[in-house]
């Protein structure tokens, strides 16, 4: 039986719920809610920038963790809204690029983000900052690996045939790499069709994300693939026998970045969080336990972590950096043939 | 009395017609790569995914996984619903949460510890090496075969439950009188008790078959990325592709199909039992 008494308290607690939700309750609270992936990226945010950086500042940080489509439908689908559910996104360059052609990213600059002129400047741009970077190479068991290949057009070579495995996830990365394998690049994929074809007669094996390739590699069910070199870092740490080849071909960057959408509630505490995203002792520690590279001149690295992690000077050069527009003109071309030919 | 179904409707209005007619409208838009959609009233989807020989085969896949898990789960389902709808004990509520249990555990977490189960270096790869039955290890992951296991394991309280129900319906007394006719076990059963637990074997297999057909996480995670179905292809799409119009068109014809054959499954059944 409900009392009137329990009906009353219970009603007025669901009221005060519903208005600490309200965005002037949240305006008061000086919160800042952060579109995230989860594991270890959130955990990281949460030890080295949330508590440490923004608390002080009187901004409680909440996290919003799901993969980056979620949180990239997420934001399509909100953008028409006056008032969006994230005051920060962190997505991967190549979706962020996407998002921000939909004119759904406030502008970056340094006056809202002070530490701007800390970051390289072929990391920039107009509505991100780059929060960490890592490069994609090729990953090979130490123990089964004897001679491992120069190149990604090494990974051909029928001696490996079976034991080459690739992350469905990355099914651009991995297009590129067989684009760079055929004398295609960046902004040329043609190439990268015949030569996944090829591949899948050699038996190439499909793994639906990063952590079963990694238990794939781990059980030596295969013992090549092409992966971020931060990834190979962290299952290197988790003790999987790996070490890692620049391909000759160049390696290609990939940024994980972060943009205060059109419509967050807290503009100004989520540029203030852009801003301690690129604090040059959080960034270190992210590369200590990430083994994603800095994206700001003044983070020192101590030599045994930038001896793993970082790129050498002939190899930074090499850099390829994805020709945006470009991959996304001929997405739809790339999921179907990825789809429909390599896999089908 | 009328009001009394207004909330549901309402609920059933706001949250599922009208999102429906929304996700309608964008299956006739147009994609482009760079903005995305592009407002357009046309059934180009339609005919482009239909004539594709891709979508024809993932439908196919769909339809013949969702039919072959239903009779599968039907088969397993019945003589645990039949134990279950004559069970006489003080012990029937339990059994019956037991019987519940699987569907409080999510099919993400579940499938991941199928994974542990089936992988190469899993459960059942290292007993059977421990035990030299094998040497090297068995392919268990990323087969059809794992996906049929892994659905029929979900779906299987929802048959057992919804049959369980009918048969306790069925008086007991028609049992013993074709018994007493003379009637043996298994005459008894295809005479008298499969007839009469017909509507919950209509009701469960129709249930099960649309669940069927939504499979997702399970055909993702132990069928892997070769193996496709419908609600796979659409999340295809929608996410990865970031093409609303073809993710919408295709989640219209995964609904189409499932419809199609949930109302000529029950028009079916409906006529051969009326017929007797």
């Amino acid at each position: 039986m409900i009392s009137r008494r329990h009906f009353l308290s219970a009603s007025m607690g669901a009221a005060a719920a519903f208005a600490s939700n309200s965005p002037h309750a949240r305006a008061e609270a000086n919160q800042v809610i952060v579109g995230t992936w989860g594991g270890d990226y959130a955990q990281l945010l949460s030890d080295l920038i949330d508590k440490p950086l923004l608390a002080p500042q009187g901004i409680e940080v909440l996290q919003d963790v799901a993969n980056a489509d979620p949180r990239k439908t997420k934001l399509l689908a909100e953008r028409q809204s006056r008032r969006g559910s994230m005051d920060v996104a962190c997505l991967s360059d190549s979706d962020a690029y996407i998002i921000a052609g939909m004119n759904a990213f406030e502008a970056v600059d340094g006056k809202k983000v002070p530490r701007l002129d800390k970051v390289f400047a072929e990391l920039r741009t107009e509505t991100a900052i780059p929060h960490i970077y890592s490069a994609q190479v090729i990953l090979y068991n130490v123990n089964q690996v004897k001679t491992p290949p120069a190149s990604y057009a090494d990974l051909w070579d029928p001696k490996w045939r079976g034991k080459v495995g690739l992350a469905d996830i990355l099914y651009l990365q991995n297009t590129l790499a067989a684009a760079l394998a055929g004398g295609g690049g960046v902004s040329n994929f043609d190439p990268a069709e015949q030569k996944l074809m090829e591949l899948r007669s050699l038996d190439v094996k499909l793994y639906p994300s990063n952590e079963t390739l990694a238990s794939a590699l781990k059980s030596e069910e295969v013992w090549l693939t092409v992966m971020w070199l931060a990834r190979g870092f962290m299952w290197k740490k988790a003790g999987i026998p790996l070490s890692h080849v620049v391909p000759k071909e160049g390696a290609a960057s990939i940024i994980f970045e972060a943009s205060v959408p059109r419509n967050a509630r807290n503009k100004e505490g989520g540029f203030a969080y852009l801003g301690a995203m690129l604090d040059p002792k959080a960034q270190a520690a992210f590369a200590d336990k990430m083994g994603y590279v800095p994206t700001v001149s003044d983070a020192v690295l101590p030599e045994d972590i930038a001896s793993q992690i970082a790129l050498s000077e002939a190899d930074r050069a090499k850099l390829l950096k994805p020709d945006y527009k470009y991959q996304t003109e001929r997405s739809q071309r790339t999921l179907d043939f990825w789809n429909k030919q390599f896999k089908g | 009395m009328a009001l009394l179904v207004l909330p549901a409707c309402l609920l059933v209005l706001g949250l599922l017609v009208g999102p429906m007619i929304v996700l309608f409208r964008i299956s006739l838009n147009q994609f482009n790569p760079t903005q995305l959609m592009i407002e357009a009233f046309s059934f180009d989807n339609y005919v482009r995914a239909a004539a594709d020989p891709y979508y024809q085969e993932i439908i196919l896949t769909t339809l013949g996984m969702a039919l072959l898990c239903t009779a599968l789960t039907l088969v397993i389902a019945f003589p645990a619903a039949y134990w279950l709808g004559r069970l006489e004990s003080r012990w029937k509520s339990l059994v019956v949460i037991a019987t519940l249990f699987p569907l409080l555990v999510g099919n993400v977490v579940r499938s991941a510890g199928w994974m542990a189960l089936f992988d190469r270096e899993g459960l059942i790869n290292a007993t059977l090496r421990g035990v030299h039955l094998i040497g090297e290890p068995l392919t268990l992951m990323y087969t059809p075969k794992a996906v049929v296991f892994g659905v029929v394991a979900v779906v299987l309280p929802y048959m057992i439950l919804t049959i369980a129900a009918v048969i306790e319906s069925i008086p007991r007394d028609l049992e013993d009188a074709a018994a007493n006719l003379g009637a043996s076990d298994l005459k008894t059963f295809w005479r008298v008790v499969l007839p009469l637990s017909v509507p919950g074997v209509a009701a469960g297999s129709i249930l099960v078959f649309v669940l069927c057909m939504n499979t997702y996480a399970t055909a993702v995670l132990l069928g892997g990325p070769r193996f496709k179905m419908m609600a796979p292809a659409i999340f295809d799409q929608f996410v990865r592709g970031n093409n609303w119009p073809m993710g919408a068109t295709l989640a219209f014809m995964l609904l189409a199909v499932t419809m199609s054959f949930t109302v000529f499954g029950s028009i079916a059944f409906a006529r051969h039992y009326s017929a007797r």
